[in-house]
């Protein structure tokens, strides 16, 4: 109850104009969290994935990469319902990248070396595999979707995404201080949507004097 | 077969932003209306601070026949056109309203007059090739006090520039005059709001704060805006953004004399054999309705009021409802509006909260603000910078030249800068031409198996020079706001599918150019009115909603005046 009462107070703080009631209304309905889909990938496609994703945004001094991240997940819930059309596709993609790996550079992509990987992503970013290239943009959109999208869909873990870039979180209500470039806003790093979340917390007490 | 409804005086086809504030005048005058509406009534716990769900996903709407229906799209009449990815709008009690940036704006009296004004001012031979730009049937002046009741009705933000001629440098020194003040004034000021608007003034251009129809102050028992930063492609949590759905329809509601029909998926106009409109037929929850109706109000998006025409046909209409001169699906507009321009900061812009409509606009290099001789083209762009950056689309950003597009070192350059960069948004006037129409695809059909809408844009070459023109200010104005990199992607293509789809089934004084009367009324069909976008002659250099619903209010009130006439 005492952490729901601090993140009651952030949520609220500077939002003069903004009533208690309008807040409620908004969170009389919290959505549940959708269920983990079953795998949309096998291992191997999984492996083949998670090898390029973790070249694309690499865990380095700045903090956790794709991989760490739940980029993944994200992708592969993504392909098992909201790109279920788009499957096919993407799994010919992920083994196209094998076979022009294997004939540029004599092994599996999963299994090179992190410079070789470059190399490899680099000959497809320089449209030297024309039947890749559209491949590679749509993983690259989707690494970005789930490392800097909320967390309820799998990627961005432990908000390393936001972190990263420095947006300040995703909340009901921000007062002017918040909106200032002389100090930087204050990091809110609670889930809206998810369990646990501010949206599901249903304590909304009467007593918030605020 | 369809099971005959009880008449009704006003059969509404989409209950919208246009549609929405419409029936206010007709229920408060008495009259008896049915709102059929495909999507149902969304509550403040549907919205969500969630860009996945609203920007990438675009779930923000009810049910799913805006996603049957996406319009197809090709640039000449030898290709074949290929559907859109995403829907440009939304079903819901309220439409696409509630998920609208509400930049509330006037057009420009220049706006109404581009034809005469042009020849005028620089001759005939300054009207671009191809275009069949005519003036519109009424002027800024007509429509003025119907800006205003909108204003006030629904609830705007601003700060006016005009009064009665009485100019005001705070706000857009340009607009035409109004009667007085916004009834609110503009959403919260903030740092950067400040810098851009002191760039601006320090480039020598006059700029101002966005129009927005989101309370900047509670108003009407709601709440003022929450400035959370989800409003784009979003509904209001707070309900702060001012959609008919928290406006003008409960206030219909109160009269006690409009009914909402929700998900009514309307798939026919019918006529009788004089070419009356008689009603609606409908499809909801797989059983099939007719509406009669003494009125039939035609009010969805620019492309559905095309489609519905040229859907219903009968024995008074061959080739499509009230288009028996061809003009139906001709004159249409697709706004061409991009973000060519984008710089780079030093410093952090803490733009991420905050609205889309919490900006600052320069209208310098916009309609005839400027004299274009031997420039080449006519009208301009406003430019527009803005609060409300998403995270996904913030590290989707340029490198600038700086750093690769993906690995260690893009790491650590969107670390530092996906808070540093924007985009000018510039709006051009935009015009129609004879290569740019709508009709049906001969191919791709929805789940009832109707053609969906189709869309015919050929190449132009005085919007994207305008553009170019506006783009060079913008970078001026980013120089002078401190921007260490700008970059200039010209778009020389315009847009597809558009969220600000114009023309289709224009205003004017003859049936031989036009598809409507000056009051939204059809030519061939007299109790057949049409509200939306669909109706505009030409397209400003801003949003279009407010004029929209101020034309919407206009047609209604000429209803009510003429009700005898028309409905009889």
């Amino acid at each position: 109850m005492k952490d729901t009462s601090i993140t009651r107070r952030t949520v609220l703080a500077g939002a003069t104009l903004v009533p208690l009631a309008a807040i409620r209304r908004a969170e009389a309905q919290s959505p549940a969290p959708a269920p983990a889909p079953a795998p949309s990938m096998n291992t191997d496609q999984r492996k083949i994935l998670d090898a390029f994703i973790d070249r694309l945004i690499p865990k380095d001094e700045l903090g956790p990469g794709a991989v760490e991240c739940g980029v993944g997940d994200y992708i592969d819930r993504c392909l098992a319902d909201y790109l279920a059309a788009e499957k096919p596709l993407f799994l010919d993609g992920l083994a196209n990248l094998d076979v022009f790996a294997l004939r540029t550079q004599g092994v599996a992509f999963a299994s090179l070396t992190a410079d070789k990987q470059d190399a490899v992503l680099t000959a497809i970013d320089n449209n030297q595999a024309p039947n890749l290239r559209g491949f590679f943009n749509r993983v690259r959109r989707l690494t970005l979707e789930g490392m800097f999208g909320d967390p309820v869909y799998g990627g961005n873990k432990n908000f390393a995404g936001w972190d990263l870039i420095r947006y300040p979180g995703a909340k009901l209500a921000v007062g002017p201080e918040d909106q200032s470039m002389k100090t930087p806003p204050k990091p809110f790093r609670k889930e809206l949507f998810g369990a646990g979340g501010i949206m599901a917390d249903g304590h909304m007490g009467e007593n918030h004097g605020h | 077969m369809a099971t005959n409804l009880k008449p009704v005086d006003v059969v509404v086809v989409g209950l919208g932003a246009a549609a929405g504030v419409a029936v206010l005048p007709l229920t408060r005058a008495g009259i008896k209306v049915t709102a059929l509406e495909a999507g149902s009534w969304m509550q403040p716990s549907d919205f969500k601070a969630d860009e996945i769900h609203n920007n990438v996903r675009r779930r923000v709407t009810t049910g799913t026949k805006v996603w049957d229906e996406i319009p197809t799209f090709r640039t000449s009449p030898d290709q074949r056109a290929r559907q859109g990815a995403a829907p440009t709008m939304m079903n819901a009690v309220g439409g696409t309203s509630i998920h609208y940036y509400a930049n509330s704006w006037r057009f420009h009296p220049w706006d109404f007059k581009v034809r005469s004004e042009t020849v005028r001012r620089y001759g005939a031979s300054a009207i671009p090739e191809g275009s069949t730009v005519e003036d519109w049937p009424l002027t800024y002046d007509d429509l003025e006090p119907f800006y205003d009741t909108i204003e006030y009705e629904i609830g705007v933000s601003g700060k006016a520039g005009n009064i009665k001629g009485w100019i005001d440098p705070k706000g857009n020194v340009f607009e035409g005059p109004r009667r007085r003040e916004y009834p609110m004034p503009p959403l919260r000021d903030t740092d950067f709001t400040n810098m851009m608007q002191a760039a601006a003034h320090k480039a020598g251009f006059n700029p101002h704060r966005s129009p927005a129809a989101i309370n900047s102050q509670p108003r009407n028992g709601r709440s003022a805006c929450a400035y959370h930063g989800y409003c784009d492609t979003g509904g209001c949590h707070v309900q702060a953004k001012n959609s008919t759905a928290v406006t003008t329809i409960p206030a219909a509601q109160k009269t006690g004399n409009l009914t909402i029909v929700e998900r009514a998926h309307v798939t026919r106009i019918l006529t009788d054999d004089n070419g009356k409109t008689t009603g609606a037929l409908y499809v909801r929850d797989g059983q099939e309705f007719f509406q009669p109706a003494k009125v039939v109000l035609l009010a969805s998006y620019t492309y559905e009021n095309v489609r519905m025409m040229l859907l219903s046909k009968s024995k008074a209409f061959p080739n499509g409802l009230a288009n028996n001169h061809g003009q139906v699906g001709k004159h249409y507009i697709g706004h061409w509006a991009n973000r060519e321009v984008t710089g780079l900061f030093p410093v952090d812009l803490n733009i991420w909260y905050g609205a889309n409509a919490q900006g600052v606009v320069v209208n310098n290099w916009a309609e005839d603000n400027f004299d274009h001789s031997g420039l080449g083209f006519i009208g301009g762009a406003s430019l527009t910078v803005n609060h409300e950056v998403h995270p996904i689309a913030a590290s989707a950003m340029p490198t600038f030249g700086r750093a690769p597009q993906w690995g260690s070192k893009w790491k650590k350059f969107v670390s530092q800068n996906a808070g540093r960069w924007l985009g000018a948004y510039a709006q051009c006037n935009s015009l129609p031409y004879e290569n740019t129409w709508l009709d049906l695809d001969p191919e791709v059909k929805d789940k009832l198996g109707d053609p969906v809408c189709r869309i015919t844009s050929g190449p132009k070459v005085n919007e994207p020079r305008a553009s170019a023109h506006a783009a060079k200010k913008a970078e001026e104005w980013f120089r002078a706001a401190g921007a260490i990199e700008v970059i200039t992607v010209p778009n020389t293509e315009g847009p597809n599918l558009s969220t600000h789809a114009t023309g289709g089934t224009r205003m004017g004084l003859k049936a031989e150019s036009s598809v409507v009367d000056p009051y939204g009324f059809a030519h061939e069909s007299p109790n057949l009115g049409i509200l939306g976008g669909s109706t505009l002659v030409t397209h400003g250099a801003r949003n279009p909603t407010l004029t929209i619903q101020a034309l919407a209010w206009r047609s209604a009130e000429h209803l009510v005046k003429n009700w005898k006439s028309i409905a009889g």
